[in-house]
This record gives structure tokens, sequence and C-alpha cells, in this order.
């Protein structure tokens, strides 16, 4: 099998899913099979250094691609899976994959599999096992021809960085495929954090879904200044307005990795977990006892989550010990 | 400029799911269908597209309460419904099924934005938006939010993750997979819901669940739920007590 990892790169660095993806493509290459990275960016100098998992590196570096559009990604990959014909075409699920993945799919009529959590092979191809329903369901399907696979973040562990080989770096000049673009990167707002970084945060109390309304916030947020954490809230509560876009976590909004993250009524999509589940301490409330977020929860409890916010406020203004 | 907007009805977030006996389907019988919040974030944007610019939009809908959902489009401001017929017992949608039944509705019906939502929690077969845009050959972006008209394209706002931002010129026609709406989705009234259900949805055209070729479902199943998680009950003085007790062993008191 050959295998065609398509990797990340921002302002010329590789993006951690990029060793994720190698990492997956290497649990299930056999001896004899040839894992090729592609990298799109505008300079090849980190991923020479440190994409050495895969046999060869397909370079397409310029200026231009400092911070890829998915419609260049795209149309770069395209030409290389013309040129390799690779039976595995591996991609993340982030906000280039999740447009360029599902578009080469269609474009060149190939069977594409998203939420991708672990990768099995046998005799009859290979399996991929993936998250629907926000988590709730897990769903294996059988790859049995060329394919892509869209790979959830934080599933695989790194592959080890290394240098790439002598002689196995090839260059693309990317130049002849990017004329007549039409979506045009206009600029980039990074997040004003002077204000409030809860991925600095030591302690997180998150509010989800389960919290039900924007009044329901106030008794969360007397809590978080009782445990002295910042408050934060995944993306419904965000989207509602509830709470600023500065404290979102998950996918879209910031990683974060506290001492404490206290969950609310988060169910754990897997877009949310992407964002804590690597905290040192997680305790979750919440009344679905199937709701993913326990998956990664060290403790969890199905009370009331009113009932709960009122009791612990009431034990944490007493003096501790108390 | 022609918005279709497309509706689809997912498994509401609270429902049970109970797999069937071969393990190839979630019985639907007992469970609760809503529309796909990125669905409903995208009529929004399309109806605010209206109001901004004086657009058409028409609304699809396919699954479950899709009639509905129809007429609640077209009291939020769509101007025309279109009901896609599928077969309910399907399973899984799979993004190449509905786009082959939403092209010759595109066409016929000279649309030149598509928007849905950025992604549905059955996407298993890969996303809708970037999926069509490929069959249809049109530029795309995922992850709006922000969406205005200019010159001649449209400016939209996508999340690039730690919250980076990216904004883009988007030439039409395109189609997005909205994220977030400018605005939360309005309210509408009970009467004017009563006048929407008067007016027509259109029929249009069967989707296939097509089985895709080299990539087949194999098997559903249940997460190993809680794995991690030591239960601590669900009586909230007891809860309490525990994490109270937790916090303090871990030097996480305040104070």
């Amino acid at each position: 099998m050959k295998f065609l990892v398509c990797t990340e790169t921002r302002s010329g660095k590789i993006e951690a899913i990029s060793l994720e993806m190698l990492a997956a493509a290497r649990t299930i290459a056999a001896p004899g099979d040839e894992v090729v990275a592609l990298v799109v960016g505008d300079s090849a100098t980190d991923a020479a250094a440190r994409l050495g998992a895969a046999d060869r590196v397909i370079a397409a570096i310029a200026p231009a691609l400092s911070v890829p559009t998915a419609e260049a990604y795209a149309r770069i990959a395209r030409d290389v899976m013309a040129t390799e014909a690779p039976d595995l075409i591996v991609m993340p699920y982030s906000a280039t994959g999740l447009d360029v993945a599902p578009e080469l799919a269609a474009r060149c009529e190939l069977p594409i599999v998203a939420y991708v959590v672990r990768l099995d092979r046998g005799d009859d191809g290979v399996a991929a096992t993936s998250q629907i329903y926000g988590g709730k369901v897990m769903a294996k399907t059988r790859i049995t021809g060329p394919a892509i696979a869209m790979l959830n973040p934080g599933s695989f562990p790194e592959a080890a960085a290394s240098q790439v080989a002598a002689g196995a770096l090839a260059s693309l000049d990317p130049t002849p495929l990017l004329s007549n673009l039409r979506v045009e990167l206009l600029g980039e707002d990074q997040p004003d954090l002077a204000e409030i970084d809860i991925a600095t945060a030591e302690r997180i109390v998150c509010v989800g879904r389960g919290i039900g309304d924007e009044g329901s916030i106030e008794i969360a947020r007397e809590l978080a200044g009782l445990l002295g954490a910042e408050i934060a809230g995944s993306r419904p509560v965000v989207d509602n307005g509830w709470l600023p876009k500065l404290r979102q976590v998950g996918k879209s909004g910031r990683k974060v990795k506290p001492r404490l993250y206290l969950a609310l009524g988060v169910s754990g999509a897997p877009e949310h977990l992407e964002g804590m589940s690597r905290s040192d301490l997680i305790i979750a409330v919440n009344t679905d006892p199937k709701a993913p977020i326990f998956g990664v929860a060290h403790y969890g409890a199905t009370c009331d989550l009113f009932d709960l916010v009122a009791a612990l406020n009431d034990r944490l203004r007493a003096p501790a010990g108390s | 400029m022609h918005i279709l907007v497309v509706l689809r009805m997912v498994p509401a977030p609270a429902t049970e799911f109970e797999i069937l006996p071969e393990g190839l389907g979630l019985d639907r019988e007992w469970m609760d269908f809503q529309l796909n919040d990125f669905d409903d974030q995208a009529l929004e944007e399309a109806v605010l597209l209206k109001e901004a610019s004086g657009a058409r939009v028409t609304a699809v809908a396919i699954g479950e309460g899709a009639n509905r959902v129809l007429q609640m489009a077209m009291a939020r401001g769509a101007d025309d419904a279109v009901l896609l017929s599928g077969d309910e017992e399907a399973g899984l949608a799979s993004p190449a099924g509905l786009a082959a039944a939403l092209l010759p509705l595109i066409e016929e019906r000279k649309a030149d934005l598509i928007l849905t939502g950025v992604q549905s929690a059955e996407d298993l077969f890969g996303q809708l938006g970037p999926y069509l845009a490929g069959r249809l050959d049109w530029p795309h972006i995922s992850g709006t939010s922000h969406l205005a008209v200019a010159g001649g394209g449209l400016t939209v706002a996508q999340e690039r993750g730690n919250g980076v931002v990216a904004r883009y010129r988007i030439a039409l026609p395109a189609v997005l997979g909205v994220q977030t709406s400018t605005k939360a989705p309005r309210y509408v009234s009970g009467s004017k819901l009563r006048e929407a259900a008067k007016a027509p949805i259109a029929k249009g055209p069967a989707v296939d669940s097509l089985p895709a070729d080299g990539a087949r479902l194999a098997m559903l199943s249940m997460p190993l739920a809680g794995e991690g998680a030591e239960n601590l009950g669900n009586v909230a003085e007891h809860v309490a007590d525990r994490i109270a007790h937790i916090l303090a062993e871990r030097g996480l008191r305040a104070g």
C-alpha cells in the first residue's frame, strides 16, 4: 500500500496533527509499504527536520502558501495524487482538512471516511473506526480500495520527529497550479489575549448546553470565583452569546490544559474534547450517563447541575477543613 | 443572488441511541429528530443576506420532520421550500447521495450560493458543503461566520482554531459551510408559522443513500462509556462533599 499523508504547516512550522497522521499511517503500514508526506507551505526547513517518519516527502513551497487556502491545498494534493496514485490519503479534521478532503473525494470519485480515531488492517483491507453523533456512537468502516481518511486530532500519538533521509525530499513547483484562484485570504486576526487567556488558566469551570439558559451562568460564575477559576464555555454557549468568544474551549476556541477542569452540562463532543482532554484533573457533571465527556473525565456525576453547584458553593464558602 | 440553503434533520443531542441487532443502523422508532444546529445557523445567514441584499432564498430539507422545518424556514423569511424524500430507514446520510439529488435542483433554480451547516453529527462519509462544491467545481469555505456581500462576491470569516480568525474574499457562485450566523437564529411567532403553513412546498428528487464503493459501514457500536471516570453518583449533596474533598486533597481549594 502507498499512503499519502497530507500534512499541515503554519508559517513554516509543522503542526502536531501532521506527526499524528504519520503515526496513524505507520500503525497499519506493512513492510514494503510506502508512507509519503505532502508538505504545502512557504518553507520546507521544519518539515525536513521533523518528518523523518515518512519514507518520502514532497514539498510544494511558495511564499503565497504561508497559510494555504483549502483551494490551493486541494489543487496541489490532486496533482500529487495523480502522480503518486496512493491507496490511502490521510488528512486531518482541521479547518483546512475539512474543506480539502471532501472536495477531493468528490472530484476524484473516492470514498471518504471522516472522524477517524483508529485504523486497523486485515487481509481484507483497512478498517477505520470513527466517532459519530458527537462521540455517542462508534462506526467501523471497511475500506477496500483507494480512499480518503480524515483523522480526528488527538486520536493518535505523535510520531517522533526526526530528520528526513538524504534524497528523500522532493520539491514540487506549485506556481502553475495557483493561477485563477477564486478564494483569497485577506488576513488573519489573532485573538486579543491581553484581557484573558484561558489557555494559561490553572483552573477552569466550563459550562455547556446543559446549563440551560444565560441566567444560570451566574451560579457557575460564582463557583468559578470561589475556586479561583476562569469561567469558560462550550461552543453552543458561546454561539448563544452567553459567554464571549475568548472563553470558548474546543476546536474553534482555545486549547486548554489546566490543573482543574470542571465541566458542567458539557456533553463532550469530539470538537470539545480536542481542546481539553489533556487537563490534569477533569470532573464532569451531566445528567446523561452516556455523555462522552465521562470518557475523558477522572470523576463524573449525574446529579442535577444546579443542586450540585449550590451545594458546592456552600462548601467552598466555608473555610477549608470546617 | 439566489441562495439555496440545505437543512438536514438529525437525531436530537439528548436522544437515546439504540443500535439495530445487525449493527448496521440505528433504531429510529423512538428517536427525536431536530434541525441540525449548524444548518439552523446557515438558514439564519441566508435570511440575513436576503435582508441585506435582496437575495432570493430557497430552503431544501430532508429527513424526519423536514416538512415542519420548511414551514419554519418560510416563516423566518425563505421564499421557496423544497422537500427531498429519502429512505428514512437508510441510516447514515451520505454527501454523495445528497449531492446527486441537489445538483439538478441547483441548476434548475439557478442558485449561485449554497449554504449549509459546516457539519452534521452523521458526516461519517464526509461533509456536504465541500463535497457538493467539488461536484459543482465551485469555490467553497467551511466553518464560516460574518458573511457579507462585497463587490461581485462575498467576504467571510473562518475560525481556524485557537482563537485565530481568517478573513477571505470568495467569488460567486460558491458553497459555504456555515458555523455561526451573524446574528442568533430568530424566533418566529405562532401566527407567522400558521401563515407559512399555507405556503406550498415543492417536492424535490428522491435521495439515494448510495453505498460508497470501497468504503462500507461494517458495524456500529457504543463507545466504552466513562471507562475513565470514577462515578461520584447522582445525589448532589454527596457529590458536592466528594468534589470538595478531592479539591482539598489536591490543593485546589481557593484561598
